[in-house]
């Protein structure tokens, strides 16, 4: 079952096994600080802001271009953000750190 | 006119009362046009997107608002810019949030919206956490017991008219929960209508006397929260105080109730899109994104530009406002794969029905918990709704005329 390692801004480790959905709803399961998911997953809030490990950049891919109008114009993103709600878990994910971010 | 002999049942009902509704001759024609030709009914089936040939074309839209030139930006990603840059288009502008000014429906700036960082970060900082509420689970629970029972009430196969019967009284009780104050005090605010912000509605008079109320007999409530609140140490003026409670009431009224009134007429429409909304959990929150993107119940928010500037390409002399456009960039071609239509379960929806940046809506919390609520109450308990009859609720300017919701809306629930 795949894990995942949330990072919260206070620097505390978040540990969630048996991930599934996308990492937004991982979060909110656990009880993630800072990761709020207003919008429920639709791409517009950006309360879902995470930076993925760079370990992890390649197997995540980038941010979508949906995602990326969102960061344009927020100062504290920056190459490794998503929007943690479009990011779906899967096997190949699993082991997967990411860190909560400011929006 | 023969088609409408052709149709039957509720359709005639239906194609009367819009022949009859009060609207000028331009807009009764563009309803009986667009509903014959159509030939089904189609959702909100009047005025499409008012702003898309001018998005389009130029970015912006001039407005005139009572002699003033209102240049309205119309972009998606056009206003996002604009949102993001306060320092060039400033909220602090009191009575001037919306394009027509209010100074003569009430007596004090409101609070958070009319002002500008650092002022707006402090105030907002104080009463967010009174606005996010809507995110505890034992608040979350509540609300859908409060609209589970609103939904048993109305079906009963007999004809109700929801708009009034409905979602006024269910805006105004959810408001209740969201204040801590006693759900009876909703019977009063259920008398001054759609609008919390009309001439002699008694909003002002009756905030004055809760907070007076609160300070006598101090409780866990949004009054008491306020008198007891302190920024940098010193205690907010009653003007402050009043400033906020404005907002709270005006807000969110009008807002909820069209969002509500139209997703009952949309299932009417759309009966087979209730079964779809039954199918996954995740459609209960992509579906309410759309439909605040679809309805967006608010037109326009205004900024004032104390230094010359320009926007979407287009130059604004100082001291002038710009409006922010939020049905326009909720149907930008650019950003949305046919903006016209409802897709329950759209993905992404980056739509900005409830503002972005930092005046981002502070009462979205409480407007997408009753909408989620909602749609989860109709696919539990409801089979069929049938439309009786409606009356669309038309916004008309000097410069643009657009749908914002209804007035009122006839249906059977079975
Ligand atoms: C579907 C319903 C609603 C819609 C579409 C909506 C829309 C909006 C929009 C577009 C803004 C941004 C204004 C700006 O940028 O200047 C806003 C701000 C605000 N809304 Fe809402 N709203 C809704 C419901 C509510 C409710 C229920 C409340 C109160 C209970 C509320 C209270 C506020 C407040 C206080 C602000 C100002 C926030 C700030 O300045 O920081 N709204 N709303
Ligand atoms: S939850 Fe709103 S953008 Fe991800």
């Amino acid at each position: 079952m795949a894990k995942v390692t949330f990072i919260t801004e206070d620097g505390n480790k978040v540990m969630a096994n048996d991930a599934v959905g996308n990492l937004m709803e991982v979060a909110r399961e656990n009880d993630v600080e800072g990761i709020l998911g207003a919008c429920g997953g639709c791409c517009s809030c950006g309360t879902c802001h995470v930076r993925v490990h760079p370990d992890w950049l390649e197997k995540t891919g980038k941010a979508s271009e949906a995602e990326q109008d969102l960061f344009d114009i927020e100062e504290g993103t920056d190459e490794r953000s998503r929007l943690s709600c479009q990011v779906e878990m899967s096997d190949s994910l699993d082991g997967i750190v990411v860190e909560v971010a400011p929006f | 006119m023969l088609s409408i002999e052709l149709l039957t049942g509720p359709k005639v009902s239906r194609v009367w009362k819009l022949v009859s509704i009060s609207l000028c001759n331009r807009f009764r024609t563009n309803i009986l046009d667009s509903y014959l030709l159509g030939g089904l009914f189609t959702f909100m089936p009047d005025i499409k997107d008012s702003f898309q040939e001018a998005r389009n074309n130029s970015g912006i839209q001039v407005t005139e608002f009572n002699g003033e030139k209102i240049p309205f930006v119309l972009g998606l990603k056009d206003i996002r810019k604009t949102l993001k840059d306060w320092q060039n288009f400033s909220s602090d502008h009191p009575f001037k949030i919306v394009p027509h000014s209010e100074d003569e429906l009430r007596s004090m700036r409101q609070i958070p919206i009319e002002m500008d960082p650092p002022e707006h970060t402090d105030f907002r900082a104080l009463v967010e956490p009174f606005f996010n509420r809507p995110t505890e689970p034992d608040y979350m629970e509540d609300m859908s017991r409060l609209i589970n029972s609103m939904i048993t009430d109305i079906i009963t196969g007999r004809e109700v008219e929801v708009v009034n019967e409905f979602a006024l009284p269910l805006q105004c009780r959810a408001l209740a929960r969201l204040l801590k104050v006693p759900e009876s005090e909703a019977d009063q605010w259920m008398e001054w209508g759609m609008h919390a912000l009309t001439e002699g509605s008694g909003l002002e008079q009756y905030t004055a006397e809760q907070f007076a109320r609160a300070e006598k007999q101090p409780e866990d409530n949004f009054f008491s929260m306020l008198n007891k609140a302190e920024l940098n140490g010193v205690k907010l003026t009653f003007e402050e105080k009043q400033g906020i409670a404005n907002v709270t009431f005006a807000g969110g009224k009008d807002t909820v109730i069209n969002v509500v009134s139209s997703i009952i007429v949309y299932f009417a429409e759309h009966p087979e899109d209730l079964i779809f909304l039954k199918e996954d959990e995740r459609y209960i929150m992509t579906a309410c994104e759309e439909f605040v993107r679809y309805v967006s119940p608010l037109t326009a928010i205004t900024r004032t530009c104390p230094h010359a500037t320009q926007v979407a390409g287009h130059n604004v002399p100082a001291a002038s406002r710009v409006g922010l456009c939020w049905p326009s960039a909720n149907r930008d071609e650019s950003v949305f794969e046919e903006p016209e239509k409802v897709i329950l379960d759209r993905m992404p929806n980056p739509h900005l029905g409830f503002g972005f940046g930092i005046h981002n809506c502070l009462g979205a919390p409480q407007a997408r918990l009753i909408i989620r609520s909602l749609l989860r109450a109709l696919c539990e308990q409801v089979k069929s709704i049938e439309l009786i009859s409606f009356e669309p609720r038309i916004e008309n300017e000097e410069s643009f005329t657009r749908q914002v919701g209804y007035d009122r809306v006839v249906v059977k629930i079975s």
